[in-house]
């Protein structure tokens, strides 16, 4: 046997795998666990949406609906909150926050990697920094702006609270993407006579397409999580998105209603498990290697 | 592609950055910074302007100039004292200890490979997906006093004997939210940490295997090191994140019972469209933008440091 010839490893060692084996027993215990409290409160989300009132207030909880019922996500469609509206109107302002943020953060981010001008380390900490202010504390001037212009109570206004986080994290996040590109490629092209333009679009937009879709995707979640601009900037029921419409509503339809507030919830998270989930892969890339460039 | 690249002399790399430099690509900038000025230079400058004026939108009267008289106010008020409590302990405590746990599961998770550690990994990702409203909601059910799963479930292992009520008590409010935080959190410190460890170089592992180092000073000596600048990282954008954290607390308590989880966002969001006192609030908003920017420095330099 080849192996016998090559230093043991530790595991090869009789002794040693069986110490390997109970450590083994403990970490597969301790990742079953893990998984066990990521997903039983997806699961009890899930299992209650398809309860009835009733059953999912028990002072002893069902584990499985002994009647399932899709009851709560029909009413969900009919009577008197116009929960479609509310899904458009998130799906809408955070799609546009996110086309916006990519569309404007690129070629910004593409210059801030490649081109060595005056002001551009001056602009790069800026954006850092951007990143990092508080938003409640641009909420009354940014309220005042909004009222200013009219924007307030529009889908606009609620674009432009979106990008004030949007667009500093697409940025950034673009700007790893793109360092990760490498310089040598774009030469090779330069090299063959294209012009810079035809480089940039049909050379490097394909290269950094994935850091594109991570970047929108992310944009995307953050904007769905916000609360506090919607909340503040809409007015009008029926313009408000999602997450700030459960708030709203939960003090009237849903005050006990958990099996009609969990049908809701689980509707306002799929779009984002979808979203996530798609770009899962290139998004661990986008990440570490901001977290490695940002370091 | 490589067949020019031998034609051409090599030149020294300065000369090559400026022999490309095309004046155009400078200014692909600007539509950001336009952008950035107006959505967030102007705003953040008229808190400014605003923090040193009395002004109340109900009042129906311009801002009034009144020097530093809010800042002065602000010292003395004690529910900012409370409010930024307890935001350093929900941020902190949050942070720290899903970093901990992300940091354990990547550690456990490592060795998994193929199809299983894709799969695990998504499965533990799973949180992350799940909107900061709905993690609300979905612990706030589960809290619940009567039909609540968690107390339920702790009163048939006998571990209380009456039902808690986690959300109403000044006490275990702030707790149980940094729960549910710490449950949509530790993905993000799991994920970034998984990654990282399968960055380390394979040659580093391998030399200290032949060294026979045993499992913990392999974990403590050899991995940690290379996880630190993954781990600061992380751990600055989410102490950052959650510094802004309104949507689980305010869909989970708004701040209450009394004001044992109001934090920084959830009091300026109250003084500014439930009293509308923008001068007030602007200038607790100053504060605390100060305060993160002395933190940001302050941990960037510790980082550099030890790196």
């Amino acid at each position: 046997m080849s192996s016998m010839t090559m230093k043991p490893s530790p595991s090869e060692n009789p002794l040693a795998r069986r110490g390997v084996s109970a450590g083994r027993i403990v970490k597969y215990l301790a990742i079953a666990l893990a998984l066990f409290w990521s997903l039983a409160p997806v699961y009890w989300m899930l299992a209650t949406s398809f309860k009835t009132e009733l059953e999912a207030t028990r002072i002893d909880p069902t584990l499985i609906p002994v009647h399932p019922t899709l009851a709560n996500y029909i009413g969900l469609g009919g009577q008197s909150l116009p929960f479609f509206a509310f899904f458009v109107n998130s799906v809408i302002s955070c799609l546009a926050t996110a086309i916006i943020a990519v569309v404007i953060a690129t070629p910004a981010a593409y210059a801030l990697s490649r081109a060595r001008f005056r002001l551009r380390g001056t602009i790069s900490y800026s954006v850092l920094l951007f990143r990092m202010l508080p938003l409640v504390v641009m909420l009354a001037p940014l309220y005042l702006l909004l009222l200013n212009v009219q924007l307030l109570d529009s889908v606009g206004g609620l674009i432009v609270g979106f990008t004030t986080f949007g667009l500093p994290f697409a940025v950034w996040m673009m700007k790893s993407f793109i360092d990760a590109v490498p310089i040598e490629v774009e030469e090779a092209a330069r090299v063959d006579g294209y012009p810079r333009w035809q480089i940039l679009l049909r050379v490097v937009t394909p290269l950094i397409l994935p850091g594109l879709l991570t970047t929108g995707t992310f944009v995307f979640m953050e904007a769905w999580n916000n609360l506090i601009y919607p909340l503040t900037f809409m007015t009008t029921m029926d313009k408000q998105t999602l997450p700030a419409a459960l708030v709203l509503t939960f003090t009237g339809q849903f005050k006990t209603d958990w099996g009609g507030m969990m049908a809701a919830s689980t509707v306002t998270t799929l779009p984002l498990m979808i979203a996530f989930f798609a770009v899962q892969r290139s998004m661990v890339r986008g990440l570490t290697s901001g977290a490695v460039a940002g370091a | 592609m490589s067949a020019t690249s031998v034609e051409r002399p090599v030149k020294p790399a300065s000369a090559r950055k400026n022999a490309e430099r095309v004046p155009w690509i400078d200014w692909m900038v600007l539509p950001t910074v336009v952008v950035l000025a107006v959505v967030i230079g102007y705003p953040v400058v008229y808190t400014l302007v605003l923090s040193a004026t009395k002004y109340n939108m109900l009042d129906m009267v311009p801002p009034k100039y009144i020097g530093g008289a809010n800042y002065r106010h602000l010292f003395t008020d004690p529910i900012f004292w409370t409010s930024l409590r307890n935001t350093a302990i929900y941020t902190f405590g949050s942070v720290i200890i899903s970093s901990l746990l992300g940091l354990t599961l990547a550690l456990l998770t490592e060795s998994l490979t193929g199809w299983r550690f894709r799969s695990v990994r998504a499965l533990l990702l799973t949180p992350w997906a799940v909107p900061f409203v709905v993690v609300a909601f979905l612990f706030r059910y589960m809290y619940l006093q009567n039909g609540g799963v968690i107390n339920a479930v702790l009163l048939d292992l006998g571990l209380i004997d009456k039902p808690v009520l986690w959300l109403n008590n000044s006490y275990l409010a702030l707790p149980a939210i940094m729960v549910a935080n710490i449950w949509a959190m530790m993905p993000f410190f799991f994920l970034l940490l998984s990654a990282a460890l399968a960055a380390i170089p394979n040659e580093v592992i391998e030399s200290a295997r032949i060294d026979r180092a045993g499992t913990w000073s392999m974990v403590f000596q050899i991995k940690l090191p290379f996880l630190r600048s993954a781990l600061f990282i992380s751990s600055l954008l989410m102490i950052i994140s959650n510094f802004n954290d309104f949507a689980k607390i305010w869909a989970m308590t708004q701040g209450g019972p009394g004001y044992s989880t109001t934090t920084l966002v959830v009091y300026v969001y109250r003084l500014a469209f439930e009293n509308f006192n923008f001068g007030y609030a602007s200038a607790i908003g100053v504060v605390w933008l100060v305060l993160l920017l002395v933190f940001a420095l302050v941990y960037l330099r510790a980082v550099r440091v030890k790196a």
